[in-house]
């Protein structure tokens, strides 16, 4: 059975960091590639993303995530490119379809933003062990009902591949064809998506009881079973990355 | 002294016109282990829901009755405060685990958390479970990556880390494999001895009639008998139900081999052999 969690278990700096300190690493690479928008400065983010992601020793790790997101990177380099209102250079055409060089740059844009989002939520989801992550939510004053939404969203890809394997497995020992070209594996995948998904919102519910009868809604004050942990180093980081953002606006604004 | 009174309860699922729980009425004494028994859809993984308070908090609908779990009219308290009192443990181990801790310890520890129980406390009562449970060794593995057999046995260390005073076990062993059961059965066993109050939902009647001190027998959301199980598991009429007697009875019916005094048949291979000796 594989583990529900995309977490990865390693001995690096960026593991032992505050989960709010990433957290805020997050938001403000996000803020950041729309504080100053050119490829150039939002390169040099992605740049800051990877290298945390290699530091934090799951660059590897990240690379199915961003997989992911190609579907998404595609899309958005046609459409811009062939569509986008401002096109007026052309780059090439194939058949009646002109593709575009501004169309281009604002996908480029785009894309970089994509993947600094998948980039640094990689990096919180792959080095931040969810349970520690919510506990220290909660213990900020977040409502226990919230952490665990945000738990259930991030079990949700581990959930749904662990339930695909089983049903897949279950379809394979009744002679259903999983394996094989490219077309075969199309085929097998529609009939899995039913199952799957009807599993998982049993799982789902099933779940829901195991919490309600652990006592989940009770309106008695929360006691944990771990001593608050301490982060070396987590305002002089918080204050670094908080500042990186001020010095953006004010670049944006006067530079 | 009765821990569960149920007094004519009538439950129907929201959007449904079938009652699942017809004008059920009994009670469960401290220390008993209660049997239920009857075909699938006879209502008896709804009547656990309804002991539990799960109906009508969590599944609303039409509810009738009164339930009674230590003092506590379920209808009018919140599941938070009928779990201190009665715990329940269903069939699927894999979904009763939270997910919410990354170790099986913090698995077990989560519901203590919940209830607000200082840290030293946790500590030892997590201990105690994990040991009683024989699923210490394996307190700090991720309880996702446990066999069935051990996430079921985690499944009840986590309830019963929370002492309610009744346990409630909705087919624990459906979905495990021999071993898995086995483990399951061992466990329900030691409970049992320790005297545990404990109600039991089970296909496999071999163990109903070794654990059970009587047996609840549904059909279609009705209260069919509730008797011991020598007289439940004795009655002719039985498979109309959808039940089979266990296979130590049906051999006693075909060498009509009986208790002297009550006519009755046994139910364990034990009562059998003893039966057989006097013969």
């Amino acid at each position: 059975m594989n583990t529900m969690t995309l977490y990865v278990e390693r001995n690096s700096p960026i593991h032992r960091l505050d989960p709010l300190v990433k957290l805020l690493y997050v938001a403000a690479s996000i803020l950041l590639t729309y504080i100053l928008p050119e490829p150039l400065y939002i390169g040099g983010i992605l740049f800051v993303t990877f290298l945390l992601l290699i530091i934090g020793k799951v660059f590897r790790n990240s690379l199915p995530i961003v997989t992911l997101s190609m579907f998404l990177i595609f899309s958005l380099v046609i459409v811009q490119g062939f569509f986008h209102p401002d096109n007026v250079t052309e780059l090439f055409a194939i058949g009646p379809l002109v593709f575009y060089e501004e169309g281009l740059y604002v996908a480029l844009v785009l894309v970089m933003r994509v993947l600094v989002m998948v980039g640094a939520f990689s990096l919180l989801i792959l080095t931040t062990a969810t349970d520690e992550m919510v506990e220290r939510l909660i213990k900020k004053g977040m409502s226990p009902k919230i952490g665990h939404v945000i738990l259930s969203v991030l079990q949700l890809i581990p959930q749904m591949r662990a339930t695909m394997v089983k049903i897949t497995d279950a379809q394979r020992s009744r002679g259903v064809e999983t394996e094989g070209d490219l077309l075969t594996r199309v085929k097998a995948f529609f009939p899995l998506i039913g199952p799957v998904v009807l599993n998982s919102l049993n799982e789902t519910k099933e779940r829901s009881i195991a919490l309600e009868m652990r006592g989940f809604d009770s309106p008695m004050k929360k006691t944990f079973l771990n001593e608050a942990k301490q982060y070396p180093h987590n305002k002089l980081i918080a204050g670094l990355i908080t500042g990186i953002v001020i010095l953006g606006i004010v670049w944006r604004v006067f530079g | 002294m009765s821990v569960i009174e149920v007094e004519n309860l009538k439950y129907r699922y929201p959007d449904t016109t079938t009652l699942v729980l017809d004008d059920l009425s009994f009670s469960v004494e401290k220390g008993e282990c209660l049997g239920i028994v009857g075909e699938n859809t006879a209502g008896k993984s709804t009547l656990c829901y309804a002991l539990a308070g799960l109906v009508p908090h969590f599944y609303k609908g039409a509810y009738g009755g009164k339930v009674t779990v230590n003092g506590l009219v379920v209808r009018e308290h919140e599941i938070a405060t009928i779990v201190e009192n009665i715990g329940l443990v269903f069939e699927n181990p894999f979904s009763q685990m939270t997910g919410a801790k990354q170790t099986v310890y913090g698995e077990v520890a989560f519901g203590l958390e919940n209830m607000g129980l200082p840290r030293k406390n946790m500590h030892t009562r997590i201990e105690k479970y994990l040991k009683l449970l024989d699923v210490y060794s394996v307190k700090d593995k991720n309880p996702f990556d446990l066999s069935g057999g051990q996430m079921q046995r985690v499944a009840i260390a986590s309830v019963l880390a929370m002492e309610p005073e009744v346990l409630i076990l909705d087919e624990p062993t459906s979905q495990l494999d021999p071993q898995g059961s086995k483990d399951v059965f061992k466990v329900i066993e030691q409970l049992t001895g320790k005297g545990m109050t404990i109600i039991l939902v089970e296909h496999k009647m071999e163990q109903i009639a070794q654990y059970a001190d009587r047996v609840l027998l549904l059909h279609e959301g009705k209260q069919i008998d509730l008797d011991t199980p020598e007289k439940i598991f004795s009655r002719l009429d039985l498979k109309e139900f959808g039940v089979r007697p266990p296979v130590v009875t049906s051999i006693a019916q075909a060498l009509t081999i009986r208790y002297p005094d009550t006519q009755l048949y046994p139910v364990t291979i034990q009562e059998f052999k003893r039966l057989e000796e006097m013969k």
